[in-house]
This record gives structure tokens, sequence and C-alpha cells, in this order.
């Protein structure tokens, strides 16, 4: 195990090497950088101007001789300063992730706390009415966009009940009622697609495992049904659940960006997004980098999970 | 009166509380919409909010669709920077709601000779901080504004005026010394945008970023990024009975539907929405609909470049086909809902500058598809062309404008190519002149001047749109614009140079001015839609 975790440790480092790579790469071939945006519409500014702008960004030598000086100092923690307002990214960031990953852990929370008995009832109920209930439920969730959905939840309950959350962050250790119901909204709008993968997932597998024949043998030793369903069979089938919700999690850190907006939480997909439409190059590698860790991280903890839950499973 | 120019909603409310009918208030003023051309938006405004007395006290939540980024008094680049900061700083100059230039922290001013400006200041006016404003202050911030440091940019001094150094005569006067004869200097001064004065030493004692000392009706409590601006009343605010409201919040909601669900639920009490978005407030219970002009004009810009002389624009005839074929009303229906007027190089609203509606409508943008027809024929462009327009994907008005432009076209056989580009792609592609043509929109000026630079040969961006397009006697108009101070001079030369751009040059023709909305729950008073694109009219609100 030692051996595996050390493995894939190290070869977290190539891959973040790799991809800020392409990162910065990529967001270097769209047109226009932040002095264009800057200067947009400004028609009075020399090009000498421009230039020095662009000297006092770095944005002026080699790509690579930038690359290295980007890449020599986040090494060491400093990811540079924002190009917008000259805040550290890391503050930034620092200021973010907490919003984000609130916001994704209850989503998760809600995904998992809904879809694995939803999913138990329409496998245990299969084609009854329930069951059909749930399987359309599912397929409206995978359907509806979350943005969609979270302005349609903000619309109605201003209209509705003339409320809607309060749109200043609050820490939920300053505040934890008024954190949860800052929340609430937001991250059930961000769970309804992941609550119904879920609930199918468990579905089908749980509609595989109720047919083998251990569960066969339990039942006709006289296990209760419902120790059967939950003990024997809800254990085998919440594996691949913890594959889904590993790999939601770093898909949900930078999917979240517009419910972000829309709920006034200035998150990581929030800074993300506003840092691409302004060609903010330090934010945009910094976060990038952030997310390709989280999403190779929680996918290394998956696989360790996995190994626990299921002993047939080595990791090797 | 056209009833586009009047505000039924404050009339019934008037109406029912005072008791006078519909007819009685207009002819008072009372009721008459912002961008009534005859009394202007604030004056309008005010005659109507005259009848009810203010009330002190309250406190006012607006939405911005953008985070201010940071609030440093200079180099911000950003429009969202002053939405930040407009409330805690003001400037040597101040515009009223229609544009007249007049003092602010400056009691006068005297002109000296054509390259030095007095400005005497008030006296007792005093920062937040309790220290009283004097001529070492404005050095300061002068200095400042000539070198922005970080977080502001180098790039806003595009807009600088041709200052050379500024000297302390006296305790309350300071003396602009310009390099050369440079009439931008009060319009910059006015807009206050890049200009506001500052306590001596204010950037060693704190972060500008998030952090600011100024002599502005409002004192910062604090700014949290991509959250709020909080700002509490000046008690000593040199304007003797203002501010009315005793804390502003700006709250920062990106998204429109976050503002319209934010102002349904009270959770704010103010916000600019779209056309569209503020149209379903018309007529509401609890809310106003407030509009008026902005800078922000619609253009079509065409490149004229060396090597490509052949390409059909390149002759005046066919722009000017392009011109006439353009039915400016029929866009103003189409896209923003009869909410517009016809725009020259100037936009209407801009003060005394801008060309008349009449003679936009009746001469020089004149919808006429014969002559436009017989332009092309005399070109032996009959056939038509095919041309690419580039324009922003965002906001989505842009696009169908484009469209409405190229039924348009087709009359005159110009088939039109619509590409939709993300504004960074924009910005990087018109700022290189790498377009045909594109459709744009400009924006707020501190002076007339900036709406003609791009047609002064010496500007780089000239040279990278139209290289090939040579005119002495227009060049000769766009330099004395910027050196002429003669107010009266300037307003002639201002206005021949836009009927000659017009008229024989037409390598840009502009199409409409747009209006902006703003939406406020009723208890919000004395509110108007700043022409600036700035919430000035904030600083004189109160709340019921």
């Amino acid at each position: 195990m030692q051996q595996f975790l050390f493995r894939r440790l190290l070869l977290l480092v190539p891959t973040l090497i790799g991809m800020s790579l392409i990162v910065f790469l990529m967001v270097r071939l769209l047109p226009g950088d932040i002095v264009d945006i800057f200067t947009a519409g400004d028609t009075t500014i020399t090009d000498e101007q421009r230039h020095q702008i662009k000297e006092q960004l770095g944005l002026t030598g080699p790509l690579h001789v930038q690359y290295w000086d980007w890449l020599s100092s986040a090494v060491q923690g400093d990811f540079g300063t924002s190009y917008r307002n000259t805040t550290p990214v890391s503050e930034t960031l620092v200021d973010a992730i907490p919003i984000t990953l609130e916001l994704v852990f209850l989503g998760l929370l809600i995904a998992v706390v809904i879809g694995v008995p939803l999913g138990v009832v329409s496998a245990v109920r299969r084609d009854k009415g329930s069951d059909y209930v749930s399987r359309v439920a599912g397929l409206i969730g995978v359907s509806i966009p979350s943005f969609w959905l979270a302005t349609l939840l903000l619309l109605f309950t201003s209209r509705a009940f003339g409320w809607v959350p309060q749109f200043s962050y609050v820490s939920p250790l300053d505040d934890p009622v008024e954190n949860l119901k800052q929340f609430i909204m937001p991250a059930f709008a961000i769970s309804v697609f992941t609550m119904a993968i879920v609930m199918r997932m468990v579905r089908a597998t749980m509609l595989e495992v109720l047919n083998l024949d251990y569960i066969r043998t339990a039942r006709a030793k006289g296990v209760p049904r419902r120790k059967v369903v939950f003990k024997h069979g809800l254990r085998n089938a919440l594996i691949p659940v913890v594959t889904i919700v590993g790999f939601e999690v770093g898909v949900l850190m930078s999917g979240a960006a517009i419910v972000e907006i829309i709920f006034g939480l200035p998150g990581v997909g929030w800074n993300l997004l506003q840092a691409i439409f302004n060609r903010d190059y330090p934010l945009v590698q910094a976060t990038a980098v952030l997310l390709a860790t989280t999403f190779v991280v929680f996918n290394l903890l998956v696989d360790v999970i996995y190994s626990r839950l299921d002993p047939r499973i080595t990791l090797e | 009166m056209s009833d586009d120019l009047i505000d039924e909603e404050l009339v019934e409310y008037e109406s029912k509380r005072t008791g006078l009918t519909r007819q009685q208030l207009l002819a008072r003023g009372v009721g008459l919409a912002a961008g009534a051309a005859a009394a202007g938006p604030a004056a309008a405004l005010a005659a109507g909010e005259a009848a009810v007395k203010p009330k002190r006290g309250g406190r006012l939540t607006w939405a911005l669709e953008q985070d201010p980024v940071h609030i440093a008094p200079f180099g911000g680049i950003l429009t969202s920077n002053h939405w930040g900061k407009e409330f805690m700083y003001d400037s040597l100059l101040e515009w009223d709601a229609n544009l007249n230039v007049r003092g602010a922290l400056a009691a006068s001013w005297k002109v000296i000779d054509n390259k030095t400006v007095d400005f005497t200041l008030k006296r007792g006016v005093r920062f937040h901080n309790g220290k009283e404003v004097t001529a070492a202050d404005c050095k300061y911030s002068f200095d400042l504004q000539a070198s922005p440091p970080p977080p502001g940019s180098v790039a806003v001094l595009g807009q600088f005026p041709a200052i050379d150094r500024t000297e302390v005569r006296s305790k309350y006067v300071i003396r602009i010394h310009l390099k050369k004869p440079d009439a931008t200097l009060f319009g910059y001064l006015a807009w206050s945008r890049y200009s506001p004065i500052v306590p001596q030493g204010m950037y060693n004692q704190l972060n500008p970023a998030r952090e600011g000392i100024g002599t502005g009706p409002f004192r910062l409590v604090r700014y949290t990024p991509n959250d709020s601006v909080e700002y509490v009343r000046n008690p000593n605010f040199w304007r003797k009975g203002l501010p009315y409201l005793d804390a502003l919040t700006l709250k920062v909601l990106p998204d429109e539907q976050t503002r319209i669900a934010a102002l349904r639920a009270g959770a704010i009490d103010g916000a600019t929405l779209s056309p569209d978005a503020a149209r379903q407030f018309n007529g509401q219970r609890g809310f106003r609909v407030l509009k008026n002009y902005t800078a922000a004009f619609r253009e079509l810009q065409f490149t004229l470049k060396i090597g490509e002389e052949n390409k059909p624009w390149h002759d005046l005839r066919v722009r000017k086909a392009v011109n006439h074929a353009l039915n400016r009303q029929e866009m103003i229906n189409k896209v923003y809902g009869g909410n517009g007027a016809y725009s020259g190089h100037v936009p209407p609203g801009y003060g005394p500058w801008p060309l008349t509606q009449a003679e936009l409508r009746n001469k020089y943008e004149k919808f006429d598809l014969p002559l436009a027809r017989r332009l092309m024929q005399q070109a032996g462009r009959q056939r038509g062309f095919e041309v690419t327009m580039t324009t922003f994907s965002t906001p989505a008005d842009f696009a169908a404008l484009a469209s409405v432009m190229r039924e348009q076209l087709k009359r005159i056989n110009i088939d039109l190519n619509i590409e939709a580009q993300e504004p960074g792609t924009f910005a990087a592609r018109n700022g290189t002149g790498s377009f045909e043509w594109d459709l744009t929109a400009r924006g707020m000026r501190g002076d007339v001047n900036g709406y003609t630079a791009e047609f002064n040969p010496s500007n780089g961006i000239y040279n990278r749109w139209y290289p090939a397009y040579r005119n002495v006697s227009m060049w000769r108009r766009v330099g004395a614009l910027q050196v002429t101070l003669d107010h009266q001079k300037r307003l002639g030369i201002a206005k021949a140079l836009q009927r000659q751009l017009l008229d024989e040059v037409l390598i840009q023709v502009p199409l409409i001015a747009v209006q902006k909305f703003q939406v406020v729950r009723s208890r919000v008073r004395n509110m108007y839609v700043a022409f600036s694109d700035f919430n000035t009219g904030i600083r004189n609100v109160w709340v019921d």
C-alpha cells in the first residue's frame, strides 16, 4: 500500500507539470491578452504604453522563459499576482477554496443522502410505480442544467416567498444557521445531476447484486429482508458510488462556477471563469493546478477506499 | 411631448399623494422621465422630487454587475473600479447630471495662459480622516495620476491630459502647467474617474486596493472582493445637507436573474438591468423603472488599409450608401423596443456637443434606400459584395443588431457575414485592426476630444485602422479641437468636425444611442440614471 501511494504521489509531479504547461500554452493561444482587455475601446493608448504594461506584467520575452519563471516560483508556493488587482493569487484561492469545498461537500452529501435510498427503493421495487417515478426523476435530473435550476429556484423563492438567501458569504464558523440557509439552494442545484447518476448507478448495481447466489443463500437461510438488502446487498452496490463521488469532487469544483455566480459565492469556479475571460494568466494557471491536484488526489483516495471496501481488490 | 419621456408611475404616485391632476403635474415638470431633452434628467427628476421633502437616514443596498476588482483611486481601468470608489472620492471639478462642468473641491479656476491654469480650493473641506484638503494634497494626487502605482495601471494614461507638472502656489491654490494647450483638462477633472484627490502620503499609510481616504459623501467601511463595498455617511461632507443616507452597500451580483430575484425579495434596493428585464417591472407596484441615454452608442467601423484599396468600402460613395441604407429607427424598434436615439460621433446626451436629432435623422443619417442604390451604382457596385463583420457575442443586443443590419444591407446587395466573438478575442482583433468591418460600441469619455482622437493620424490606432485614408482638413479640425480652450469656439469646431465626419469621411458610421435601465424599489427617491455609466445619482438619494 505504501509503495502504491508513494508511486501515485510521485506521478502527481509530472502530471501537474505537464498539465500546467498545457494550460500555460492554451490560455496564451486565446486571442488577446489582458492588455487588450484593459485597453479595449481606448483609442488613445500608444504602442509604447501597451509595451510598457506588458513589460510590467511580464508578458514580454520568450514563452519558455515566462513559463520557467512561473514554474520556479510556483514550486516555492508563489503563484504570482493577479493581473487585474495585483492581489497574490494564493490569497484569492485561500478565500475561494472554503466556499467551493463547502458547496461541493454539501452538494455531494445531498446527492448521496437522497440518491442512494432512491436507488435502493427503485431496485427493490423494480417495475413498480415507485421505480418508474424514480427512473423518470433520474432522467430529469441528468437533463437539467444546474445553472438553470439554480436560477429557477432563486426566482421561485423570490416570487413565492419574497425571500432569497444572503448573497454575502457567511462562514459556518461565524453563523452556521445563516451559512446553511445560504448554501442549501446552490448545493441542491449542483447536487441534482450527481443525485440522478448515483440513483441510477445504485439501482443498476443493486439489481445485479440482488440476483447473485450469496443473496439467494441469505434469503434461503431466513435472513430478514432488510438485512439482506442493506447489509449484504447495498454494501456491494455502494462501491461504484464511491467512484462517482470521488470523480464528481473534481468536476463540481470547476463546474459549479455558474451556480457560484448566480448565488454570489466567489468560489474557485467563479474566479477561474473571470480569470479566463480577462486573460488573467497567473490566476488561470494556479486554479488549473489546484483543480488538477484535486482530481488526482481524490482519485487516489477513491482507489484506496475501494481497496478497503472490496477485499478482492489489491493495490499494485 | 412624447409619451416616452413621461415617467407614468411617478406621475401616478405624485397624483395620489398630492391630489394634483396629471396635467398639473406635467406642467410643473413632475414625471418628466430621464432623457427629457429640454430639462435634462436630473433637472426633470429634481423637478418631480422637489415636490417631496428629502428624508434623512436609512440604508441603501445597490447591486453592481461586476466586482470593482480594487478601489484604488488612480489607474483603475475598469468602469467597475469607479463604481466601487466613486462615493468616497471627489475631484477638483465634477459634472452635474447634464454634464455641465462645475467646481467640486475647487471653488474656482482661472486660465492664466493657454498652458497654465490655477485652481483655488474650497476652504475647510476635510478628508474622512479629518485633515483639511490643501494644494499639497492636490499635487500629491496629480503626481500619482501621472504615474499610477499598482494596482493601478499606466493603461489609463491615454486619458491623462498633457500635464507637465503641478505647482503649489499657496495653501489653497494649485497651478497646473501643461506641456501644450490641452482643452481636455477640464473634462478629465470633471469625469473624476482618474482624478480623485487624496491626502498626501495616503499610499504609504494603507492598502489603496482595499482601503481609501477621500472627501466623498460616504466613508469606506470595508471592501470585500467579489462581495461588497460598504460605506457609511460622511457627516462632514463639503456639500452641506448631503448625503441623506446613513449607509450604502454596493453588492456584487453579476448574474441578472439574481439581481431580479434580489430586487423582488427586497434584498437590494436597485440595480441595472437589461431593457427586457427592466420591462417586466413596468407598472409593478413597489418598483420604478428609470432610464437614460448612455455614452455607449453602437457604431459600424471600417478598416481602410494600404494595399486593400480595391475593397469596395474604400470608396466614399459605398460608405455613404451603407450609411443611408441602414434604417436606424428600425434598429431601435426591433432590437431596443423603441428605446433609442440616432447617434453621431458624439452621442446624444453628452452635454452641448452632439449634433441634434433633427440633423441626424433628416440629413446625415437619413434612411434613403433610393439614394443608397444610386450611390452604389455610381461606385460601380450595384451588384454588391460580400464582407465579414465582427461583433461581440455578448451582450446579446450586438448579435441582434448585426442581424437587422444584415437584412437591411441585403437591399443594396451587400452580403454581410456576421462573426460574433468573445469579448477578449474581439478586443484583441479590434486593437490590431484585424477585421474588415466591425460592429462595436464606444464608451464614456472625459472630454469630447475622446470621441475624435482616433481620427488623429498621430494616434497609433489610426495607423492600424485607417492607414490608407488621408484628409488633411479633418486632421486639422481634430487637432484644433484638442488645443482650443475657448468653449464657444471649441463647440463650433466640434460640430463642424462631426458634420465633416458624417458627410465626407464616414470611416466610422455611428448608429444608435441606447438607453440604460435601472430599476429601484419605490422607497428610493431622487435617483437618476447617469449618462456617464456610473451610479452618480446615488449621491443625492434618500429612502422613505
